[in-house]
């Protein structure tokens, strides 16, 4: 079997990653002394999912276009010139586009209720999870106060608080919290997608509907563990915990193919937005069809070579030198001239 | 099975499709098709243009996100959105000039052939109000019975590049012509009558 | 009595124009309508079919109705967004009442308070001043039971003779070459017809703008080998790409008619079978056209001899042809000749009343087939009779319940009522579906007119230029909150019909004037409780006459999509194509196809003259005026309709770079075209798409930017149209104006 040199690069890195989380979790548990042996399976399913993600996500930077934004992103963001401002710019960013997700709020205001609904659900849930099943977190009470928890990180003690003060409660409910959250995002995304007709149109089971089910299905089984043993004496508790966790694993183990990987694409938009900033300041591309400028000279040039890298071959054999080098208005108007003559030529 | 075929030649700029285009549901609100004087100036001629959803596309090609995918169809959709980041890539790259980057939505959106309608067997928008039927949208019968003089195409020549797109363009039966060959076109003007300085000297001739 | 007071700006804050958007309800995509209407267009005469999506009383959207034969589900962008004029913030829902202290010029008024008014103030004016001093305009845009009620409200209700319309600004010349030649006024031939014709002619007809829909006939027949004829002092997107283009001076085509037949003449491409068996007064008019050599109507027209002889050619010697032609020869001091010139080069080849074979004029209004033809026009009677004529009188007098006697004789046309109030004989004036400051010409002078009467009302859904003018302002009816008849371009009778109800204290129209009629004490015959009732009365109305619609019900509209009249009885399903071989009709009464008593058509010599006003020193250029493909006529409804307004946001002078180039204009700037009549600046559109004699300004706004500002009220003495299509104008560069 000949496997392409990408996904070999892709694999090495995949396991690179996934060696180092375990390490991680085996240092950060304290030679998993902390380590919760029940929680194995969620261990196993996330180091997969780790190297999966991490297998598509070097796959996808190896891809000429990714390859070249990527690299761009990053030259023009450690531009000395510009770096402090760059760095201001970035938190301004990461705070409108990932804390509040101002750009999906203008694609409508439910799309964007869902969303950040869903999208912080899941965040506090992952934050209280992972570190939990790694051994990375745990809480002891108080030597001579058993009404105090000490919160120990990597093993090293971080800070105390009263068990039945509301930051207490508050915080051993987090997941209840997360979980109410993410049910009330899937709510409005499911009747959005069930109801709008162009959504409708191009939606598919496995890229938008099923996401949604499986989020649906954590929280549910979630809420109902402690349903269970808040109010019902642990009722069926074994058997809840058991799917609970099947569906954790098992959107674990999705992670890496479906919709949910656009969590990790999603940062590109970033270095996009400072390539453009630079983009703006320097040289134009004039169209050398109309003389009018229509794109930075930059991304032209980058994406001429991004177009001979993938075998495109747009090259022209005159003054223009290359199709990419004529505005996109300039092409609309060719098309309409070039079929022109052929009636009326 | 019904199919796009376009004459820009019978175009008469009323802007109906861009006026119906936003009436879809996949994109309300949005016009997608592209309407333009090629040069008011020296003609009313105009170019309407949808996407021509190539077999390959090249947008998708140079997407960074990997957000463009073809249905089994062979219909391009507009870009997925959680992955799109708005790096206008496909805008730049298109050989046809037609997708758009909505800025403050941080996407890129495109003509998807009105997938909602054609997907269940109706015609786009845009084809179905066309009063000139520059976008005519129906099977290759109709066309042969509608159109004795036009013969469709689907390739396009850029430079050293060809094109081959699921959307069709009506090109004289007589001239035989198998590709458009656009970039050939660079140096040619508008196309279309004058009114010349002569017209009130020559009467006098 | 009502004056426009410096209220301008608080008049146009209140009642707009404002825009309206797909926004809210109109913009979700999960919305399921409560009902799909079939109906049609509310814009031109082509009335297309549309499906009206409604959701809670309000229409959301629409679909397209493909299987309407006509249009098949192809519209204009008016159509396309026809449906944003509902639920809109200028609706008129209330009565209003001109008050100089109201905030914004007007009051609201209750409904019955506000029709006691007028009826008051039209018994004050009728007992002082005779009963002529009151006058009504109405409109083309009107169903025909409406349009039959205004002409029986005018004459049974007020007895007043001066009643006129607004198809006297649109389709009158055409009205009268037809009655002329044909002895019958309506399209020859159904558009299907085009498809097998050799040649196209289209005269003054921007059909791309004006008539989108007709372009894919014309563009389908030259699938089929037509070669397409444009006569236009611009290249239209029409005659962009046509066979032959004559870029004609304006006001000259009864010039080119002539030379043309000259031609065929001179090389006998004539039917003579035709011509001898089946019209009359061909010698006159061959003499007549001997002066029309090509030298001397390259001349006059500003067309080369060789285009006039290649025109001549592919006319001459098709098999078959069809001849379009619009407002662009019809709006002329001259029309009537125009169109008889058109008819005349029509007839001397033969080529109508078969398929393929054809003649038509582009109907502009939305009903401006029916509308004028049931009377109320000042000289006509329902079924296009004739109110002169004492046996067509007796008959309606009999359908009316009334003595012949107390029905009023002929009025005058529209422009002419208002130079009466000038003239002090009219001091009242009610208005529906006609906004005459914006589009009667020389329109300055018509709004003083409108302050001079003692009352004006005005009957409309927005508060149109024309009722800032008004005393009591009557909320009427939007296109899709009643039902009713229309005729569209080939005289295929369609039903208009009802998604919503109308909002607030608005009301149907007809519902309106009945309620005025019974305030009056004058409801006998207006006690109808539906559209239909109407209709019923219109059908034994103009049974008999020579547009009969006597066997046209809605129902078999519905069955058959469309009827074509004349229909005479409820067996016969309709009359797609006129003159057909051995046809019948009432007049000719088997005698011929056409409609004189022998059944022959009539040539008629058709003289050139210049236009009235031809250009000089002072005023070196010519004005032409027209339409743009988003707005409408007035622009009361497309100017408060966002999308189409931004498509074509201001109105634009079009010249010629050559021209430009003279007076030192460039694309973009301000300049001001000035007439005799007053003057306007707006910004220049420097195109090489128009003669660099003529400068072209679309007509679709009020007050300083109105086209017909600068029109002149020079009116054609048989048809009475005005002049829109030429005067002398001069134009220079300036600066941009400051506000009113």
């Amino acid at each position: 079997m000949n496997l392409p040199i990408e996904s070999i690069k892709a694999a090495c890195w995949g396991t690179l990653v996934t060696i180092a989380l375990a390490i991680l979790i085996v240092f950060g548990s304290r030679n998993l002394a902390h380590f919760d042996a029940a929680l194995v399976a969620y261990t196993f399913a996330t180091l997969f999912a780790v190297f999966g993600i991490t297998y598509r996500y070097a796959m996808w930077l190896q891809r000429p276009p990714t390859a070249m934004y990527f690299k761009r992103g990053w030259q023009v963001f450690m531009r000395p010139q510009h770096i402090l401002r760059n760095v201001g710019v970035w938190f301004a960013r990461v705070t409108q586009d990932f804390a509040f997700n101002t750009f999906i709020f203008k694609r409508g205001k439910t799309r964007w209720g869902a969303h950040w609904l869903i999208m912080w659900g899941c965040l506090i849930a992952i934050a209280i999870t992972f570190p939990l099943v790694f051994g990375w977190v745990h809480f002891e009470t108080l030597p001579g106060d058993m009404n105090w928890y000490r919160a120990y990180v990597f093993g090293f003690p971080i800070f105390s608080f009263p068990i039945h003060s509301l930051f207490g409660f508050m915080v051993f409910h987090g997941l209840v919290w997360a979980a109410i959250l993410v049910i009330a995002g899937v709510m409005i995304a499911m009747r959005r997608r069930m109801r709008d007709h162009g959504a409708a149109a191009v939606q598919q089971f496995g890229e938008d509907i099923l996401p949604l089910v499986l989020l649906f299905a954590i929280s549910v089984t979630g809420l109902m563990l402690t349903a269970s043993y808040t109010w019902m004496k642990g009722y069926a508790f074994d058997f809840l915990a058991i799917l609970h966790a099947l569906t954790v694993i098992f959107t674990l183990l999705w992670l890496p193919f479906g919709k949910f990987f656009h969590i990790f694409q999603r940062p590109a938009q970033l270095g996009v937005a400072f390539y453009q900033d630079v983009g703006e300041r320097e040289a134009q591309a004039h169209c050398r069809r109309c003389n009018e400028p229509y794109a930075s000279q930059m991304h032209v040039n980058d994406l001429i070579e991004v177009e001979r890298q993938l075998g495109f071959r747009y090259e022209l054999q005159n003054e223009a030198e290359h199709y990419q080098r004529i505005c996109p208005r300039c092409r609309r108007s060719l098309l309409a001239i070039a079929q022109g003559r052929l009636w009326h030529g | 099975m019904m199919e796009f075929f376009i004459d820009p030649n019978r175009c008469i700029g009323c802007q109906s499709c861009v006026q119906a285009c936003s009436e879809c549901d996949t994109h309300k609100g949005h016009s997608m098709i592209h309407l333009e004087y090629v040069d008011r100036a020296t003609s009313v001629q105009t170019a309407p243009v949808v996407c021509m959803h190539c077999d390959q596309p090249t947008c998708a090609e140079v997407c960074p996100a990997d957000a463009i995918k073809r249905t089994a169809d062979g219909v391009v959709q507009t870009a997925r959105k959680p992955r799109c980041i708005a790096c206008s890539n496909c805008v730049l790259a298109c050989p046809f000039g037609v997708p758009e980057v909505k800025v403050e939505l941080k996407m890129m959106m495109k003509c998807d052939m009105c997938y909602d309608r054609t997907s269940v067997g109706k015609k786009p928008m845009c084809a179905t109000v066309c009063p000139s039927q520059a976008l005519f949208f129906g099977t290759r019968e109709q066309l042969e019975q509608l159109r004795p003089r036009s013969t469709p195409v689907n390739q396009f020549q850029f430079g050293a590049q060809t094109i081959t797109t699921k959307v069709n363009m009506l090109v004289p039966k007589t001239g035989k012509a198998e590709y458009i060959y656009v970039t050939a076109a660079l140096n040619e003007t508008t196309i279309g009558k004058e009114i010349t300085l002569n017209i009130l000297q020559e009467a006098y001739d | 009595m009502a004056t426009l007071p410096n209220q301008l700006d608080s008049i146009t804050q209140r009642y707009g124009p404002h825009l309206t958007f797909n926004t809210g309800v109109r913009l979700a995509t999960g919305v399921e309508p409560d009902k799909v209407v079939k109906t049609h267009c509310c814009f031109c005469g082509q009335q297309c079919g549309i499906q009206l999506k409604v959701k809670d009383n309000q229409v959301i959207g629409f679909e397209p109705w493909e299987d309407f034969p006509f249009n098949q589900g192809m519209l204009c962008p008016k159509g396309v967004k026809r449906y944003l004029q509902g639920a809109h913030p200028d609706r008129l829902t209330t009565a209003l009442e001109r008050d100089e202290k109201a905030a914004a010029g007007f009051r609201p008024l209750g409904y019955d308070t506000a029709i006691q008014r007028v009826a008051s103030e039209i018994q004050r004016i009728q007992s002082t001043y005779g009963n002529e001093a009151f006058g009504i305009l109405s409109g083309a845009s009107l169903t025909i039971e409406k349009a039959y009620l205004m002409g029986k409200f005018a004459r049974v209700a007020l007895k007043t003779p001066n009643i006129d319309y607004n198809g006297r600004l649109c389709m009158v010349s055409a009205a009268a070459g037809n009655k002329k030649a044909f002895g019958i006024d309506r399209a020859a031939n159904p558009w299907a017809d085009m498809l097998s014709s050799e040649v196209i002619w289209i005269a003054g007809a921007n059909v791309a703008e004006c008539a989108p829909i007709t372009t894919n006939y014309v563009w389908q027949a030259r699938e089929r080998g037509a070669k397409i004829i444009v006569v236009d002092p611009r290249i239209t997107p029409i005659a962009r790409t046509c066979d032959l283009f004559l870029p004609i001076k304006p006001g000259r085509d009864i010039a080119l008619f002539n030379g043309i037949l000259h031609l065929m003449i001179e090389n006998d491409w004539l039917d003579h079978e035709f011509i001898n068996n089946h019209s009359v007064g061909f010698d006159a008019l061959a003499k007549h056209v001997k002066q029309w050599t090509p030298r001397h109507t390259a001349e006059a027209t500003g067309i080369t001899e060789r285009a006039i002889r290649q025109a001549a050619e592919m006319w001459g010697q098709a098999k078959s042809s069809f001849l379009l032609h619009a407002r662009g020869i019809e709006h002329h001091s001259h029309g009537v000749q125009n169109v008889l010139g058109a008819i005349n080069i029509v007839l001397a080849s033969g080529r109508i009343g078969r398929d393929g074979c054809g003649y038509a004029t582009i109907t502009g209004q939305g009903n401006g087939q029916g509308g004028r033809e049931h009377g109320q026009k000042c000289d006509q009677l329902p079924g296009a009779r004739d109110i002169t004529n004492p046996e067509h009188r007796a008959y309606i007098a009999g359908v009316w319940g009334i003595d012949e006697k107390e029905m009023p004789g002929a009025g005058v046309d529209a422009y002419e009522l208002i130079r009466k109030i000038e003239r002090g004989e009219i001091k009242g004036l009610l208005s529906l579906c006609f906004n005459p400051v914006v589009s009667l010409p020389d329109n300055e002078y018509v709004a003083r007119m409108l302050d001079k009467l003692e009352f004006y009302c005005v009957i409309d859904f927005f508060l149109n230029e024309s009722a800032y003018h008004a005393d009591i302002v009557l909320p009427g009816s939007l296109h899709e909150e009643d039902e009713g008849i229309v005729t569209q371009i080939e005289g295929r009778v369609i039903k208009i019909n009802k998604a919503i109800d109308p909002p607030g204290e608005a009301k149907q129209d007809w519902r309106i004037i009945q309620d005025i009629s019974k305030a009056m004490g004058r409801e006998r015959g207006f006690t109808f409780t539906e559209p239909r009732e109407i209709l019923d009365e219109l059908r034994v109305a103009s049974k008999g006459g020579i547009a009969d619609y006597s066997g046209i019900t809605y129902e078999k509209i519905e069955a058959q999509g469309g009827v074509f009249w004349p229909c005479p009885d409820n067996d016969h399903k309709g009359t797609e194509r006129l003159f057909e071989p051995n046809s019948w009709n009432p007049i000719a009464k088997g005698a011929g196809p056409f409609y004189f008593p022998d059944g022959k058509a009539r040539f008629n010599v058709a003289p050139y003259t210049p236009p009235t006003e031809d250009t000089d020193d002072e005023y070196p250029l010519m004005l032409t005026t027209g339409r743009v493909v988003s707005q409408f006529l007035s622009g009361t409804q497309t100017r408060r309709i966002g999308p189409l307004v931004n498509q074509y946001p201001e109105p634009r002078i079009e010249l010629h770079p050559q021209l430009a180039e003279k007076l030192g204009i460039k694309d973009g700037d301000w300049a001001t075209a000035e007439t005799r009549r007053g003057a306007i600046t707006l910004q220049a559109s420097v195109v090489t798409t128009i003669r660099p004699d003529t400068i072209f300004i679309p007509y679709h706004w009020p007050g300083r930017k109105s086209a017909n500002r600068l029109t002149i009220a020079a009116q054609d003495p048989i048809s009475k149209i005005p002049e829109y299509k030429v005067c002398a104008v001069k134009l220079r560069k300036s600066e941009a104006p400051t506000n009113d």
